[in-house]
């Protein structure tokens, strides 16, 4: 064996509690993307121009797509299977952020989400490029292209719309108003995560926050909009949490799930 | 939002190839044409650049019109884009950049194009060069917008047998006898 292959081989040697804050992470990642990808799949035919039908149908597909990515990287830690993890748990067993289920709302709530997501998910993914476990860095490396774009996509939105019409800024600081306690949720590091992140396998989500309050900030007030304050925030904090569901994820659930459970024996589609 | 202005999309599918005409969007401005265009129109095929102009920006004339007589009406000169459909076999793309000219008119650059790139063509366009707005050639932005396009397979139909398996395994275990 050469001096390298031994490097490789130790570096690959994950103990129990790593292995186990690794699953979490790809399980609340795979969740966040199912979840939200379902609320974006739930405008494909009624979004406001046939371009940006597609273009969210697109976006839908894409986070499913990651989903897919997580889940397929918790399985080789895990043996578990995705389409089990996918169809068959409850509410009560995902792991997302609460942020990801709300219901779509209108089309400002739904460019507002999803920037506010798409800004934090390309901040995780380009920091995840370092991880020491090399699947993650490479599946990072991969989804982050895509999600740049998004993230663009989504930024131009968010602008158009707050500097559009009165009614438009309105619902933009509305949609910003209703989802920014939920976005900070994304970054409430997972229990067990800390020496996984001092390991150098998964980024700090604390130190992410500062870097997404920096790029958000940035963009939303450069536009008009005005972020909640700290103190507006702890006068009513969330009772919600990846373990925590509001009452809009179990329905989400039902319905995305409805086809798998009512025919589990069926073998083609 | 059905009122935003009409912006035809010019994709180009690799270096070194010339961008083509594949259809249109409707967007609020021009950054916004190319984000949708993006989504619509290189979601899945290859590209790596992608035009778009608003499509009253663009002189357009049939070979028919030509015939006629049409004259192209009035308008500012300057570098004008020279588009053109050769054939109607090919029908995935309205036309394929020919070039670029200077000419002090619109009607003056589809004559100097006449002359340079052949008159039996079916359809001409001419878009002013200031009417382009143009996907940055940025590595960064080829590599975002357009390369995970190439590798995205779960985009792709037969991908769809995750849940379960492929029809044929299914026949062949139906026809192996266990469901008698």
């Amino acid at each position: 064996m050469t001096e390298t292959t031994e490097i490789m081989t130790e570096t690959l040697i994950l103990t129990e509690a790593l292995k186990t804050a690794l699953i979490a992470r790809f399980t609340a990642l795979a969740d966040d993307e199912i979840t939200l990808s379902h609320r974006v799949a739930e405008w494909t035919g009624h979004a406001p121009l046939l371009e940006e039908d597609i273009a969210l149908a697109n976006i839908a597909q894409d986070e499913l797509g990651h989903g897919t990515l997580w889940l397929g990287l918790r399985a080789a830690l895990d043996g578990s299977n995705a389409d089990a993890l996918a169809y068959h748990r409850d509410a009560s067993e995902y792991r997302n952020a609460p942020l990801t289920e709300l219901p779509k709302g209108d089309w400002a709530f739904t460019m507002m989400r999803q920037y506010l997501f798409d800004a934090w998910e390309v901040l995780w993914l380009d920091t995840a490029r370092q991880s020491s476990y090399v699947p993650l860095a490479e599946a990072a490396a991969q989804a982050l292209r895509e999600e740049k774009f998004h993230l663009q996509h989504t930024a131009l939105w968010v602008e158009r719309l707050a500097l559009g019409t009165p009614k438009s800024t309105h619902r933009m600081q509305d949609a910003l108003n209703q989802l920014w306690a939920y976005a900070l949720g994304l970054f409430d590091p997972l229990p067990g995560e800390a020496d996984a992140v001092a390991a150098g396998l998964l980024p700090d989500v604390t130190a992410l926050q500062a870097r997404w309050l920096g790029l958000v900030r940035g963009h939303l007030e450069g536009v008009g909009l005005s972020i909640p304050s700290a103190s507006e925030l702890s006068a009513s904090p969330l009772p919600y949490s990846r373990s925590q569901h509001t009452e809009h994820l179990a329905p989400l659930l039902a319905d995305f799930q409805r086809v798998a459970r009512e025919f589990p024996e069926s073998q083609v589609w | 939002m059905s009122e935003l202005p009409r912006w035809e999309v010019f994709k180009q599918d690799g270096p070194g190839k010339v961008h083509q005409a594949v259809g249109s969007v409707h967007a609020g401005d021009g950054q916004h044409a190319l984000f949708t265009a993006r989504s619509v129109f290189a979601r899945r095929p290859a590209a790596v650049s992608l035009w778009v102009a608003r499509a009253d920006h663009i002189f357009a004339l049939t070979k028919q019109e030509l015939d006629a007589g049409t004259d192209l009406p009035e308008g500012d000169g300057g570098t004008f884009h020279i588009f053109g459909k050769k054939t109607n076999r090919r029908s995935m793309t309205l036309g394929d950049h020919l070039g670029t000219l200077e000419a002090s008119s619109p009607q003056a650059a589809l004559e100097a194009a006449r002359t340079q790139y052949g008159d039996d063509l079916l359809v001409w366009w001419l878009v002013p060069d200031s009417a382009l707005v143009r996907s940055t050639d940025s590595a960064e932005t080829v590599e975002s917008w357009f390369a995970p396009a190439k590798d995205k397979t779960y985009k792709q139909q037969s991908s769809y047998g995750v849940v379960g398996q492929h029809a044929s395994a299914h026949k062949k275990a139906v026809r192996g006898g266990d469901h008698d």
